[in-house]
């Protein structure tokens, strides 16, 4: 009798514990799968953003054997690309902070990275065969912070110059750049430009301005 | 998969675990949860009380033992005054004029732990039951429990402890906090795991109090080391659900937290004393022990995590507030945002279970339904001040301050 009701009792903590598995392997199933989901989106914006940056390089091409007057075209598509993946950067940032599990992202993250990159190297040849007509902001942030204030400051920046962008239209191409992913081409861009901290912003390739600035401070060094 | 994300999902592993288990028992057992066995025989009993400085409320606890129902040749009330400072003695004395069944034993001040064991010495009855000089039991309250001890391995039987006084929103919210023990204590019964019997009624076999050497003076909650130390000598302790004392509860956070305070402290002193017994000995080995110390760590891992959680966000707004004096527009930024991750998802089926139990609890308590907006107060206050008595203990443990607390 007393084993009966031992073996009764020992089976309600077994039962809790297949319930207890089955609800977290449900909740995992569904979590991973919405996760899943999102990473198989980010890496979907990630193949077009790669398509739509051979689209340009191949028009550079194209522009640059053509006169100063294909300029103004040049120039619409460049800003086309670089609104589009500023703002679809903004929304994949947040998917990135969002995904715990995977770290399958890390590597779209780097070909991300080479894509604006080569995008500002875009804009600088449109600077110089277009007579300077716009200006560049280059965020250059860290894509592994190492501590809630630096995650503070930047996410402060960000906002800076988002609002600067939001105000400044089309007449400023921002580029947020994660310098700490160990790609050579962000690395030679650095040192080129003499960025040693992150958070920094260059603007115009020429003034460099690290840590907090407020939106008017910024504006005032651009040109436009 | 990082660390810090193991370290949530095993955190929503355990509380799920432990919620699906009073869920599953509260499915199982319900129709038994007023059940009680019948009293064939009636030992007798005698009601230990002591009191220190208890002046105020006294007088009405001895009454409500003088009225409850038992046969009146069976029962004796010892006062047992513990150095009192106050009234407390010459309430006692008129008291034992009026009723024969009064004895006093009066002693220097040495602990309530030390106070019982002296009565136990004298007391005459088979039984003991132990009743804080603020704590009233309804008339049918004995009756209830000593049926159980027909099983002659129940070595203590513990009552259903509401709040008398509930005067004030700590007071309310006291009503719900003792409502959830009650309701996890009865279902805890229904697996031999009650591993409290509380001070404001519990009736103990004096022939087992004896044999294990009484209560612990060192410990600072004489009534879970007892317990403990029944059920470690493979005694069983049980739970009667219409069993029901009413107790004085703290009406200010500041007494509030001193309570708590020692609850904590003892409760890991008795953790500490007994973990030895882990994995061995039956439901006390495989689930007491290990479901007492879980909550204990899984409670400090909680506090460590909003810690980190409002270290990250306070730090921002830190920062943001910091910048604003240099221009930063820090109100245009405010954002509320929650993206979906897998760990909010898990997190949200462990709330949700979680206010489900709460909800059931309430259900079959003196509070009745309560709707999921009160559940949630209680849930995101109340309980969230949980945290400041374990800290406190925490403290005072790692630095040794035990026996400040100790009378």
């Amino acid at each position: 009798m007393v084993y009966e009701i031992m073996k009764t009792k020992s089976r309600i903590f077994l039962e809790s514990l297949v319930i207890t598995i089955l609800i977290l392997i449900i909740g995992f199933y569904i979590g991973m799968s919405i996760e899943t989901y999102r990473t198989n989106k980010i890496v979907t914006y990630y193949k077009d953003y790669e398509i739509q940056a051979l689209d340009l390089k191949l028009q550079n091409y194209y522009f640059q054997i053509m006169d100063e007057s294909s300029c103004k075209q040049a120039i619409e598509q460049n800003f086309i690309f670089a609104d589009d993946i500023y703002t679809q950067g903004l929304v994949l940032e947040k998917y990135e902070e969002a995904n715990q599990i995977s770290d399958d992202l890390f590597r779209e993250k780097k070909r991300y990275v080479l894509l604006k990159t080569e995008l500002w190297l875009n804009s600088l040849l449109l600077k110089q065969k277009c007579s300077n007509p716009f200006d560049t902001i280059v965020y250059f942030y860290s894509g592994d912070p190492k501590n809630s204030a630096q995650v503070a400051q930047q996410k402060i920046l960000s906002n800076v110059l988002k609002t600067v962008k939001e105000d400044k239209g089309n007449t400023v191409v921002l580029l947020p750049i994660a310098g700490d992913l160990k790609l050579k081409a962000v690395d030679l861009q650095m040192k080129v430009y003499n960025i040693k901290t992150l958070p920094s912003v260059l603007i115009n390739e020429k003034t460099i301005l690290e840590g907090f600035h407020t939106e008017d401070e910024i504006k005032s060094y651009l040109k436009k | 998969m990082d660390i810090l994300t193991l370290v949530y999902i095993c955190l929503f592993f355990f509380g799920i675990f432990f919620i699906v288990i009073f869920l599953v028992l509260h499915k199982r057992y319900l129709p038994l949860l007023y059940e009680n066995p019948k009293i064939i025989n009636h030992p007798s009993v005698s009601f230990l009380v002591p009191a220190y400085n208890e002046q105020d409320s006294l007088q009405n606890t001895i009454e409500a033992l003088i009225e409850i129902e038992y046969p009146k040749n069976k029962k004796e009330i010892i006062i047992i005054n513990d150095g009192s400072k106050d009234n407390t003695l010459k309430l006692a004395k008129q008291l034992e004029k009026k009723y024969k069944v009064i004895k006093i034993l009066d002693k220097p001040n040495s602990g309530k732990a030390n106070s019982l064991n002296e009565a136990v010495k004298i007391a005459k009855g088979e039984l003991i039951a132990v009743v804080d000089a603020d704590s009233y039991p309804k008339k049918d309250a004995l009756i209830n429990m000593v049926g159980h001890f027909e099983d002659p391995n129940v070595a203590a039987v513990t009552s259903r402890v509401l709040v008398k006084n509930k005067n004030n929103w700590l007071g309310k919210f006291q009503v719900l906090d003792y409502s959830i023990i009650a309701w996890t204590r009865k279902l805890l019964d229904f697996v031999d795991s009650v591993y409290v019997t509380n001070g404001p009624l519990s009736i103990y076999k004096k022939d087992v109090v004896k044999k294990i050497g009484s209560f612990d003076p060192k410990n600072l909650t004489e009534d879970i080391e007892i317990t403990w130390h029944i059920l470690s000598e493979g005694y069983t302790t049980r739970m009667s659900y219409n069993a029901i004392v009413y107790t004085t509860v703290p009406e200010d956070l500041k007494t509030w937290i001193k309570q708590r305070v020692r609850w904590n402290l003892g409760g890991i002193q008795t953790v500490n004393k007994y973990w030895r017994s882990m994995f061995k000995k039956g439901a006390f080995g495989y689930f007491v022990i290990p479901y007492v110390s879980a909550s204990f760590i899984l409670a400090i891992i909680g506090f460590l995590l909003m810690i980190r959680y409002l270290w990250i966000k306070g730090s921002y707004q830190l920062i943001a507030l910091y910048y604003s004096f240099q221009g930063y527009d820090y109100f245009k930024y405010i954002e509320f945002s929650i993206s979906f991750t897998l760990l909010l998802f898990l997190g949200l089926i462990f709330f949700s279970l979680a206010i489900y139990y709460y909800k059931t609890g309430f259900k079959h308590s003196e509070t009745g339904n309560k709707s999921v907006l009160k559940i949630l107060a209680y849930s995101f206050f109340y309980r969230a001040l949980y945290v400041i008595p374990l800290i406190i203990a925490l403290y005072k443990l790692a630095k040794g301050d035990i026996r400040w607390y100790t009378k």
